[in-house]
């Protein structure tokens, strides 16, 4: 008897597991993301590519780093789905292709916040794509690098002729943080071509392909050439200007489902 | 009576082997699990502003690797500066006799290093408030050109390949991985976890001594002329002011402006605590006064009235007789905390 209770005991345990297991992932489906770095839809090539901003200033690139975290999909019911932090970094492809699970639906935009949440700027030692291994914290004046571009270029009087933008300052009259809007569906799409919508079907992958045209760093709202500001490493006005132009590199390139 | 014989050994049997399961158990979780701790809050003192270890549980094993961190030079580039080399236990964790510390290849900060006690209450750490959590402050001199010179990668490499550290790390958070997060959240646990609070000043306030009638007429002045910023019982308000130093030219240092960069914040210092006062010389972020003679002094005729920013209570400086200046002077050094430099728990060994 006590033998067939424990044996109950055994089986119910199992499948309570099996059956909790199943419907944790059976009805989500996977978001793809693929973050391409242009400069006018030229994919960006560290250090040896020249290329010519809006002000007739040729610069090459040495690095471009920045954090997209939040990202949300929304419809008519504004679901979130995730709050992870994702550093995307030329120069490391990997950085550039992540991916989140999400509740299959119809969405009209995507949403992620270019930048670290004000929480996790005062929160004390992170880890993974928080780590102050990554570069991106300041040591002087707590706080996330939330885009980092640093270059070089003839119109720059700095040593070296370098550029240096460290966008950062997450507080009160200093926020640079952006939340940014995708909208769906993409418009630049011929009608009809698979892709212009955002479809989560249960089980599956979708891939986004987000486009970040540095090309519009330099201008509107704000013209940031960079023979009068080749560097800007502090919170402050300079920052938020950058940052309102930067707010505008993103646009969703391609969607395709798998 | 033959029953009971049988029943009463029996009985020991049954409660000698559970005695033993508990205490198989009980030395598992001593090897298992690191073993908690608790922050000292003194007995008639404000709560911390926010609690420090709310994502970071304080334990032994924690505070003993954040220890031995604290003293291991090759937290530094070249081995020579370890966090100790300017924090001095036998000078409250201030650098003794030092207006600017000395760091990496014959360098010198530009700030005189604070002494580090009673950490967990201070909201914004830095004179200019700049470091906003515990965790991330070593983060600073560990990477500052001036102080340690090092970096994360190659100061995690040393620790990842030490026999030692593995070992320590896995005791402190289960496992023996290494990485920036838990190397600061264990400085966090040493150096947070400092309190000082066994002034002459403190016994007096818990009833164990006495002032003399000098400290006791310098505690009432105290009271009536600077405990407004340097306020009890942790003798400063945290915040940030300006105190109408003339700015050195060399250094041209605006302090909390360069942090928030409102011009209403040029000059703007933190106050510092006043414990540990004749352990700390020399005073102010520049360290420009060696005595604390010279530190009163500046108050009563130093001040630099034209500044914009100037602390309103010092618009008219303080009014200091040559008396009360030495009444004060007594009860300041009744803030010296022979317990804290003297405390083995803190000691590098």
């Amino acid at each position: 008897m006590k033998k067939n209770i424990l044996l109950y005991y055994f089986l119910l345990l199992l499948c309570s597991t099996k059956s909790f297991s199943q419907s944790g992932s059976a009805d989500k489906g996977t978001i793809q993301f693929v973050f391409i770095n242009t400069v006018k839809g030229v994919p960006v090539v560290l250090n040896d590519s020249m290329y010519s901003n809006p002000f007739g200033e040729s610069y090459s690139i040495k690095n471009l780093k920045y954090y997209i975290s939040h990202i949300t999909l929304a419809n008519a019911l504004k679901t979130a789905e995730k709050e992870n932090y994702q550093l995307v970094d030329e120069s490391n492809p990997e950085s550039k292709i992540f991916s989140i699970s999400c509740k299959p639906g119809t969405y009209t935009s995507v949403n992620f916040l270019l930048g670290v949440d004000s929480l996790h700027n005062v929160s004390g030692a992170q880890s993974n794509a928080l780590d102050p291994m990554n570069g991106m914290f300041w040591t002087w004046n707590s706080g996330y690098i939330m885009a980092k571009f640093e270059g070089s270029s003839a119109a720059s009087s700095q040593v070296n002729n370098r550029f240096e933008y460290h966008i950062g300052g997450f507080s009160g009259m200093n926020n640079v943080l952006k939340n940014i809007s995708l909208p769906l569906p993409i418009d630049h799409l011929p009608t009809g071509q698979a892709g212009s919508l955002l479809t989560i079907h249960p089980n599956k992958t979708v891939t986004i392909f987000i486009e970040a045209d540095l090309n519009k760093w330099w201008q509107q709202p704000n013209d940031i050439s960079i023979v009068t500001t080749p560097v800007c490493t502090t919170p402050g006005e300079l920052a938020k200007k950058i940052a309102d132009n930067y707010s505008k590199l993103f646009r969703i390139k391609n969607i395709v489902t798998q | 009576m033959l029953q009971r014989r049988v029943v009463i050994p029996i009985l020991i049997i049954i409660l000698a082997a559970i005695g033993t399961s508990y205490a198989i158990k009980a030395g598992d979780a001593v090897t298992l699990a690191p073993t908690p701790l608790q922050l000292t809050i003194p007995k008639g003192w404000p709560a911390p502003p926010k609690n420090i270890y709310a994502n970071n549980p304080l334990t032994e094993q924690g505070f003993q690797l954040g220890k031995k961190l604290f003293y291991d030079g090759r937290l530094s580039q070249d081995g020579n500066f370890p966090c100790a080399s300017c924090h001095q236990q036998f000078a409250a964790f201030a650098s003794y006799d030092h207006d600017f510390s000395h760091g990496f290849d014959n360098s010198f900060t530009t700030r005189n290093a604070p002494g580090l006690f009673n950490l967990a209450w201070m909201p914004l750490l830095h004179w200019d408030g700049g470091i906003n959590h515990i965790e991330v402050q070593p983060l600073g001199p560990l990477t500052a050109k001036n102080e340690m010179a090092s970096n994360l990668d190659t100061v995690l490499k040393r620790l990842r390949t030490d026999t030692a550290y593995p070992k320590l790390f896995k005791a402190a958070f289960g496992s023996p991985i290494i990485n920036s997060q838990r190397m600061l959240k264990a400085l966090a646990q040493f150096t947070g976890s400092i309190v000082s609070y066994n002034s002459k000043y403190d016994k007096v306030k818990r009833g164990e001594a006495s002032f003399t009638l000098n400290e006791q007429n310098g505690y009432n002045f105290f009271k009536a002329k600077c405990e407004s910023c340097h306020k009890e019982p942790l003798f400063t308000d945290f915040s940030f002011r300006n105190n109408g130093l003339m700015v050195n030219s060399f250094l041209n240092d605006f302090g909390r402006m360069r942090i928030t960069g409102d011009k209403n914040d040029s000059l703007k210092f933190k106050v510092p605590s006043l414990r540990n006062l004749t352990l700390t010389f020399p005073y102010m972020h520049d360290g420009r006064y060696y005595t604390i003679s010279q530190a009163i002094d500046h108050y009563r005729t130093a001040i630099v009235t034209t500044q914009p920013t100037l602390d309103s209570a010092l618009k008219n400086r303080i009014a200091i007789s040559n008396a009360e200046k030495n009444n004060l002077m007594s009860f300041l050094f009744t803030l010296t905390d022979t317990t804290l430099t003297k405390s083995a728990r803190y000691a590098e060994k």
